[in-house]
This record gives C-alpha cells, structure tokens and sequence, in this order.
C-alpha cells in the first residue's frame, strides 16, 4: 500500500522569504486588471489563481459586450490577454490554490498549496462562484467517503470505484491523480460540455478507467456510516446509481468565495465582502473587488475597472501619497 | 545518494539557526535494508540523519524497535519508523512530540518546525487556550493523520505539537495515514487531516484553535466520553 507515498522533501510550508508588495488572490478580470496597474506602478506583485478557467469569466464560452474587443472570443482567451498584459508590465502570476491567510499580521500571509507568500498589502478577487448548497448526504460523510481533496486523500481509494463531480481543470487534474489510485473513476460533468482546456479533455478522456457523464447533476451521496454510492441525474437516461465508496466534489454555484477567509473580515448577510469607495476592507491594506462584492453588476468591465480603482488607491498609500496619481505617460 | 536536495539543505539549515535549546531526536527503527517490515525504516533514518548535521543544537539517537523495548514503552513508541522529539541540554524535557511514519512532502516542513518548536517552546497559544488547557483533569493524547500530498495537514499537526508544548497533559502524534493502514481502519480514516482525541473524539479537517479545544475539552467530562465509547463501539 506503501508504495505511492511521494518523497519529495522541499521545505515548502516553511517560512516566507520574498516579501512582495500587493499579493492578488484571484486572477479573474477583477484581479488581472488590479495586477496590471500594480505593476505598471511599479510595486511587485503577486496574482495567486486556481486556473484560467475557475472563474466566471474563465468559464464563459463567448463574450461579446466587453469595449475594445469585438471579436467573437470566449472568456478564457480574454482573461488570457489580460494576465499576458499584466505580465508584461512586470506582474507574476501563480496555479495555485489559496488555503487560508493571516490577514491581521504585519506583513500579511497567504497560504496555498505550494507555500506561503507575504506581502505588505492583500487583494481579494476570487469571485463568486461558490457553492451556496450542499447535495443531500455531503455533509454527513465528510471524511467518511466525502473529499475536496484528491491529492490528499487519493490513496485511501485504491482499488475502488470513485466519483468525482465537476466540470473545471480543476477537477479534471484531480481526477487525472485518482486514475493512479481508483479502479475507477466515474466523472460527473453536471453541463453538457467540459470547461477546461482542450488537452486537459484530451488527457481525462484518454484514460481507460474514467468513465465520463456529460449532464450529470449528483443528487445524493448515499451511506450510512461510509460512502456506499451516488444517485445521478442524467439528462439522457434518468436517475441511475453508482456504487462508489469516494466521492470528491468540486461543483460551483453562485455564492462570494470567501471561505479561506476564516471569518476575518466581516460579511454581509448573503456572504459578500463589504468596503468604502476606495476598496478597503475593514482591515488595514486588505482590499476586495470584483463579483465577491456582489453589491454592483455583475459583468467583467465593471470587475476590471474595480481592479483599476482598487490598484491606484493601493498605490497611494504604498508610496504615502495624499492624493490617488494617474501616470499617463508610462 | 541524499534526500535533500542543495537548496532545501541550506533552507533547512537557515531555519534552524532559529534554535535556542538543544533538541534531541530518538528515532526508532528496525528491519532496514529491504525487510518489509518497516518499509519507509530506512528513508526515515537517513532523513533524520540529513537533518540532525544541519545544526549543531540538534542530536540523532537511533534505536531499535525490537531490542529496546523498555526506551520504546517510555516515550510511548507502539510502531515505526518513530521519531520522539525532545528537548535537550542542561534541562532535558519530552512535551510529548511525536511523528510516526515518514515526514515528507509537506510533513517535511512538520518536522522541521516541530524541531523548533520544542527548542524555543513558543506555542503561541491564545490565553483562553491556555486557561482551558490548565483546566485538563486527565491525559489527552491527540493524534492526527495525515497522508504527506496533504496541504491543510502541516497545520492540524502542529496545532497539536503547540498544545502539547504548552501542557504537560497533552501528547501529540503525526501518524503518516498510509503507513498504518490498521490504524487508519481502527479509527476509519478515510480523508485526511483527521484528528483523534483519546481514541473517541474525531474531527475532520484543519480547524481553527477554538474549535478544537471546544472538542478537546469533552475530556474533562466523563460521562460524555463514556456516550462517545458506546457510540463508537456500535459502529
Ligand atoms: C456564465 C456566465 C456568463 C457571463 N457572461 C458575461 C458576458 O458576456 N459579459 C460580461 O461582461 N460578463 C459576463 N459574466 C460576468 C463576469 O464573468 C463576471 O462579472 C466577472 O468574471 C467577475 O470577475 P471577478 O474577477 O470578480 O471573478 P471571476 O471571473 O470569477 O474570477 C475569480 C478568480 O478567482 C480565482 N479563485 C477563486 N478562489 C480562489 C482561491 N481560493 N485561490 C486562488 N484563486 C481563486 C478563480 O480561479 C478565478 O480565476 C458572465 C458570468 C457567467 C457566470
């Protein structure tokens, strides 16, 4: 059974040594545009992002009302050329999936899978594409069978049938890591199509023990004491159930990410975060924009022009100005 | 050929310049060389060697599971590869840190800073923390599982590690999940982090302080210990 432990010994979880300006946790128009401005100002930054296509835009098959872009292109090549700009002015963008952060100690830390980062100032940008309800059974078998994390828990299911529902890289990557470990992987796509890159598809589909649903929606986890199966709707073919005993769920929904948060900064009561007009939390050098505020309309030019905003206010009070500067001429 | 690469040698000994006492690792092995046995026996001890050249604050005892019994039942070491890691110096002291199976992956960094930990004893615990923690009647002993391609784990075991620096009531075990697949079935791991208190309290995932001390308080109440026992015996 021992014979799948990684032996890796980087000291990745140890502490901090870069010290960047403004770290972004979300890399959606929000934060690729905040991004861009920070840098072209000079600070050094940091965008922390799940995937290209995690987020809303990312996901969007055409966008075809943003200005200046009048092609027919979809959301994941937009926010492409927006990471590509705020690159070329200097910003660093990272795969990687915040965890959790410290957002009261000087300087702030951001915990994510590969380690931890610091900056002096923090952005949240990660959206609002959280799950806002739980499928029937989830909570229940938590730890029994239930997991958000198949790099984690993955070797527990060896030899086993598993499920995993979803339909972003995200998913595909871990159920790519389960393939090692399940006899089976059965894939529950819950839209008719994947939204992921085209080899990611590519690599799932090509795998002899994953088994893809397209139109999947999980209605049940079943079991009392363990994970014994899932209830499935299929569009084509009605409910069936498939005996699984791991079930790992990456679904999206319509609710503020905020859940790394850990209940340091305060929320309203539909769970978006709240600021003043510059984009200050109530947290000194923690600023929020984008759809995690769901106070204001939900379209990816107002996401980037709030990123702009932020930005410029950010780079007020790193360089103790009294008054926000436009430099035209860079 | 070394575990550790170039880079994390020298970050791991740029850490442990941050050692104020001396810290004495007694590593507990046996069968090495190919014995199934102790499959990762052999991978543990050269890790532990590696480490414990990288500061002249840090020792390696090594013993053998099967000869020493009477050193193995004193620090409480039922299984192997172990690793107790104890204070050193002019006052020697066990808080009762432990890691049983390999840290690596992102347990590496666990051991590493458990290291320090039981050096400079900073646990960093909330005062509310520590009012609880003075209010323990009996011995907790917590275990927390863990596979090492684990990302929240690191911070559910050293959580454990502070509170066993912080009293002398509490132990605390890393068990690496898929080294001790019999453990992992007595208590039904099936998702990691998971954390057993006094073999009946379980939580899942990395929780916050608060949280878990609000769990491991139950202790102090025994008729609630007793309900959990029964429940746990009709599963
Ligand atoms: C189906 C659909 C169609 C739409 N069509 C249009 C349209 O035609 N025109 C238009 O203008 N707007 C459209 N929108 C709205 C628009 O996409 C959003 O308003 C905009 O994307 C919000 O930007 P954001 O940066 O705040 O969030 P998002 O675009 O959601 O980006 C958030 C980012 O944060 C990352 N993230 C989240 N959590 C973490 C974490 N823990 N760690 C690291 N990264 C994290 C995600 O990976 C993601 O990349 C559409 C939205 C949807 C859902």
């Amino acid at each position: 059974m021992a014979d799948s432990l990684e032996l890796a010994f980087a000291l990745n979880n140890a502490a901090p040594e870069q010290i960047w300006d403004v770290i972004v946790v979300g890399g959606g128009p929000a934060g690729a545009t905040a991004a861009l401005y920070l840098a072209r100002a000079d600070l050094k930054t940091l965008v922390i992002d799940r995937g290209l296509t995690a987020g809303a835009l990312g996901l969007t098959g055409r966008i075809a009302n943003y200005p200046g872009v009048p092609e027919e292109i979809s959301g994941a090549e937009l926010l492409y050329r927006m990471r590509q700009q705020a690159e070329r002015f200097g910003a660093t963008f990272l795969q990687d999936k915040v965890q959790s952060v410290d957002l009261e100690s000087d300087p702030k830390l951001v915990f994510a899978n590969t380690g931890t980062y610091s900056a002096r100032v923090a952005v949240i940008a990660t959206g609002s594409m959280g799950r806002s309800q739980r499928v029937k059974g989830e909570d229940e078998l938590l730890g029994r069978g239930v997991s958000y994390c198949a790099t984690c828990d993955g070797a527990f299911f060896r030899g086993q049938e598993v499920a995993v529902a979803g339909n972003t890289d995200e998913a595909i990557e871990e159920a790519l890591f389960l393939t090692r470990f399940a006899s089976r992987v059965h894939f529950l796509c819950p839209t008719p199509q994947l939204k992921a890159p085209e080899h990611l598809v590519h690599e799932l589909t090509a795998q002899p023990n994953v088994k893809l649903y397209l139109g999947a929606t999980l209605r049940e986890i079943l079991g009392t004491d363990q994970v014994t199966g899932v209830r499935v709707n299929l569009r084509s073919e009605g409910e069936i159930v498939l005996p699984v005993s791991g079930v790992f769920v990456y679904l999206q929904g319509g609710r503020p990410i905020t859940d790394f948060l850990g209940g340091q900064l305060p929320l309203s009561e539909t769970g978006c975060l709240q600021v003043d007009a510059e984009f200050r939390t109530a947290l000194p050098g923690v600023y929020a924009v984008g759809d995690v505020l769901c106070n204001h309309i939900k379209q990816a030019v107002v996401a980037a022009a709030e990123g702009a905003s932020a930005a410029m206010s950010i780079e007020k009070v790193l360089r103790r100005r009294k008054q926000i500067a436009v430099d035209w001429s860079k | 050929m070394s575990l550790l690469d170039d880079r994390t040698r020298q970050e791991v000994q740029k850490a442990l310049t941050a050692m104020t006492e001396p810290v004495k690792l007694v590593l507990f092995t046996q069968g090495e060389f190919g014995s199934l046995e102790c499959e990762y026996c052999r991978e543990t001890r050269q890790l532990a060697e590696e480490v414990a050249a990288l500061s002249d604050k840090l020792t390696l005892e090594v013993r053998y599971f099967s000869k020493d019994i009477e050193a193995a039942q004193a620090l409480g070491v039922d299984k192997i590869p172990a690793i107790a890691v104890l204070r050193d110096g002019k006052a020697p002291h066990d808080f009762g840190v432990r890691l049983f199976g390999i840290p690596s992956g992102y347990e590496f960094g666990t051991f590493v800073q458990s290291i320090l930990l039981v050096s400079h004893a900073k646990h960093d615990l909330s005062p509310h923390t520590l009012e609880q923690l003075a209010q323990l009647k009996q011995p907790v002993h917590i275990q927390v599982f863990v596979t090492p391609t684990c990302p929240y784990c690191p911070r559910a075991v050293l959580l454990a590690f502070r509170l066993a620096v912080a009293s002398p009531l509490v132990r605390a075990d890393m068990v690496e999940a898929i080294e001790f697949p019999h453990l992992s079935s007595r208590y039904q791991v099936h998702g990691v982090p998971r954390t057993v208190i006094n073999e009946v309290i379980h939580i899942e995932g990395a929780v916050p302080e608060g949280l878990l001390m609000e769990e491991l308080m139950q202790v102090n109440d025994e008729a609630q210990m007793q309900r959990l026992r029964e429940l746990h015996r009709s599963t």
